[in-house]
């Protein structure tokens, strides 16, 4: 009978010698096998150890991304709208019908993993020759590493109003253009409000008087997603007026201010005045965007706390709805500086890697053409930042309004620590849930303490 | 008979699977876990500062790691529970038994995005089937915020990934009572034992070889419980279902934070292995008792 394995091979018949002979062969064997996997594991380890060598694609435009003989160069558009993708798709037609020798390939990512995305296409040069990306956290981390092109002086930043184009700003240069402007407030249902006589309140008194009201009469005063978006957007309009320093989350991650100071606490406590008082709907915390905005395209709900960007979905669901935008106004009347919020986003960069710069500055110039906007604007139903276009449906021309009301840009985007910013996301979810706001504030604080330190 | 040395070429193509796809990354996340990396600037040496940072300064760290014990356990005790429990019903080779078999390992072959985003929908306190059902039967009492109540969240979850799984351990542990040899039984039996001794003298010592794999299976696949948890939840409300997959996705992706999240990569592995092997101490005793 013969026994075999990799290291000891066994014949009975010829007893020890082969045994010997077999376990002297399969010693130098496990030897040999466990230098290589050494010396594999020590070469790993040397590349690994190294630096990091620059992606190719510095200066030199090729003018196509294959063989021989061909013209054309091929330019990568990211971005993360996929409600977008039929006019994107349109107006890539009309720039590749005037660019013959520009062909533009568009990938689109779930905003959730957006960011995880972006980063690896955009390393290496390949990928997101024109990127989109969100103002805030993701700007600071992109532009800390080098990845946007400077614009700055660029012909076509005209087109922008400047004062809508900050955010894509870093030490006096512009980097990206926000071409999107929203307003982080929330919906409101004008035939409802007409129906019960109701104004838009002035005062956080008047709010909740008209919270009050409409649940008397049946509606969910505020159809609050708990679950992803609600906390994000909703405490932008709730801090507003509590604490008007535009500086105020600079402080908050330099240790020079404080969560548990008084005007968070307040807001926290605001929120969950409105919870207690059965002003959201049920089991919110448990509630997404989709379902929240069902509520309210059915006219269940009478105000949806998420923003400017839901009204052209909500009317796809419910062509009759009447929609207007509305902030809650936390203090009296005397104290209120701000009337709504708003943010710049959808912000487009040209990769400072790419190999292919004249051909996307060329599709951004032609982005940031009027009359592009417009039919962009007009097609998705997002307001933008070029000057003087016009909107075509009531939903765009009501949000218009807003561009001459004082509104502040989004504080939460001006929080640049991921975490810290969750942790003040989470907070607002630990007041609806119940929890006391001093205790939900020092919880959000104590993560902010762990984060500071870093800094 | 002589060995021939070409056979040691055969593992080559499985040693270089192995070095590239567990040896290579575990080692490169090693070296990663000490520097300061971004995901985008240069690597920059700090020493242990990151698994400090992790042991003392990371307050979400600490309540990953108890959700995910508190999430492990509960799926460790009742699927095996539960897997074996339905195994002895259906352990014999009956039309009905095999239906049943079937029917139970079904939710096994959806993949985890798909029974997250079915029982998100069930679970939806508005409009989710749950608490539709239990309103209808009169058991309105009963409908909960089932994934937005933080007391809660973590447990709805330990609940689907129990369902998902039970089938697939139900199958390994009637293999192992279908190995049983009958004499064994009809030994005690002939001696008088009831049935519940039949089970902890015969039926128990057998299966716990197939029981040690179910346990150290599920340990394993409810530290994995990634997909499922990020599709229902995200980690919230109120990090109340952060696990330790998700907390380290959200340091590298979301924080930028890839130097940190490599360290954490390396304390979740070393939890994990000191985890299985007390299991493992822990049944073989059992079993040599």
């Amino acid at each position: 009978m013969i026994f075999c394995n990799i290291t000891i091979c066994f014949e009975k018949e010829k007893g020890n010698f082969y045994h010997e002979r077999r376990k002297g062969v399969s010693k130098r064997m496990k030897k040999l096998v466990n230098s290589a996997s050494f010396v594999v594991i020590l070469a790993m380890m040397a590349a690994g150890c190294g630096a990091n060598s620059g992606s190719a694609g510095n200066g030199a435009e090729s003018s196509n991304g294959g063989g021989s003989g061909e013209k054309q160069t091929t330019i990568n558009f990211i971005h993360w709208r996929g409600e977008d993708v039929k006019i994107f798709d349109q107006l890539i037609e009309d720039f590749e019908k005037a660019n013959p020798d520009i062909k533009v390939e568009m990938n689109v990512f779930p905003s959730e993993q957006y960011l995880a995305n972006l980063q690896t296409k955009l390393m290496d040069g390949k990928y997101g020759d024109v990127f989109a990306s969100y103002p805030g956290a993701q700007f600071e981390t992109l532009s800390k590493a080098g990845l946007y092109e400077d614009l700055t002086g660029s012909e076509y930043i005209a087109a922008y109003s400047a004062s809508l184009i900050e955010a894509g700003q870093k030490d006096g240069k512009q980097y990206a253009l926000p071409y999107q402007l929203v307003y982080n407030q929330p919906v409101y249902n004008k035939g409802i409000f007409e129906k019960l006589g109701l104004t838009l309140p002035q005062d956080w008194d008047e709010f909740l008087a008209l919270n009050e009201k409409l649940k008397q009469n049946g509606y969910i005063p505020i159809a609050f997603p708990g679950a992803d978006i609600g906390p994000g957007q909703f405490i932008n309009s709730m801090m507003m007026n509590n604490n008007t320093d535009e500086q105020i989350w600079a402080k908050v991650e330099k240790g020079e201010a404080k969560l548990t100071d008084e005007w968070f606490v307040k807001t926290l406590s605001q929120i969950k005045e409105l919870a207690d008082k059965g002003y959201f709907q049920k089991d919110s915390l448990g509630t997404n965007k989709d379902i929240a905005g069902s509520l309210f395209a059915q006219e269940k709900a009478a105000m949806l706390a998420t923003g400017s960007y839901m009204m052209a979905g909500i009317k796809e669901q419910n062509p009759n709805i009447s929609q207007g935008l509305l902030a809650p106004i936390t203090v009296s009347r005397d104290k209120a500086v701000y009337e709504g919020i708003h943010t710049t986003t959808f912000m487009l960069g040209i990769n400072a890697k790419s190999s292919k710069k004249e051909a996307a500055e060329k599709f951004i110039a032609f982005l940031s053409d009027k009359a592009v906007a417009e039919r962009y604007a007009n097609g998705t139903g997002q307001l933008v930042t070029i000057k003087d276009v016009q909107y075509s449906t009531p939903e765009l021309q009501e949000s218009a309004v807003w561009v001459d009301k004082k509104t502040r840009f989004q504080p939460r985007y001006l929080i640049s620590d991921a975490k810290i910013e969750k942790a003040v996301t989470t907070s607002v979810q630990a007041v609806v849930s119940g929890m006391d706001p001093a205790k939900a504030a020092a919880d959000a604080q104590k993560i902010v303490d762990q984060n500071v330190k870093k800094q | 008979m002589k060995q021939s040395k070409t056979l040691y070429l055969f593992i080559i193509p499985g040693l270089f699977l192995y070095l590239l796809f567990f040896v290579y990354p575990t080692v490169n996340g090693l070296i990663l876990s000490f520097t300061d990396w971004d995901g985008f600037s240069s690597k920059n040496w700090i020493g242990l500062e990151n698994y400090k940072k992790m042991l003392v300064d990371d307050s979400i760290f600490m309540k990953a790691l108890t959700n995910n014990l508190k999430f492990m356990l509960g799926v460790v005790i009742f699927q095996t529970l539960l897997s074996l429990g339905f195994s002895i019903l259906l352990v014999k080779n009956s039309k009905s038994n095999i239906f049943f078999r079937a029917l139970y390992f079904f939710p096994t072959i959806l993949s985890s995005i798909s029974v997250a985003f079915i029982w998100g929908f069930m679970y939806n306190p508005n409009v989710g089937v749950v608490n539709n059902v239990l309103g209808r039967i009169g058991l309105e009492a009963l409908a909960q915020n089932w994934l937005g109540d933080p007391e809660l969240a973590l447990y709805s979850i330990v609940f689907v990934q129990v369902w998902a799984h039970t089938g697939q351990m139900l199958v390994i542990f009637v293999a192992g009572l279908q190995s049983i040899p009958e004499e064994l039984y009809e030994a005690v039996y002939l001696d008088g034992a009831t049935k519940w001794q039949a089970f902890k003298h015969v039926t128990w010592p057998m299966v716990t070889p197939a029981a040690t794999i179910v346990v150290a299976y599920t340990t394993i696949q409810s530290f994995k419980a990634f997909d499922l948890i990020f599709a229902l939840t995200g980690g919230g409300p109120v990090y109340s279902t952060e696990i330790l997959s998700t907390y380290i996705y959200h340091t590298a992706f979301q924080s930028s934070e890839f130097g940190y999240a490599a360290a954490q990569s390396m304390g979740f592995m070393l939890i994990i292995a000191m985890i299985t092997f007390g299991q493992f101490k822990l049944l073989k005793g059992n079993r040599a008792s």
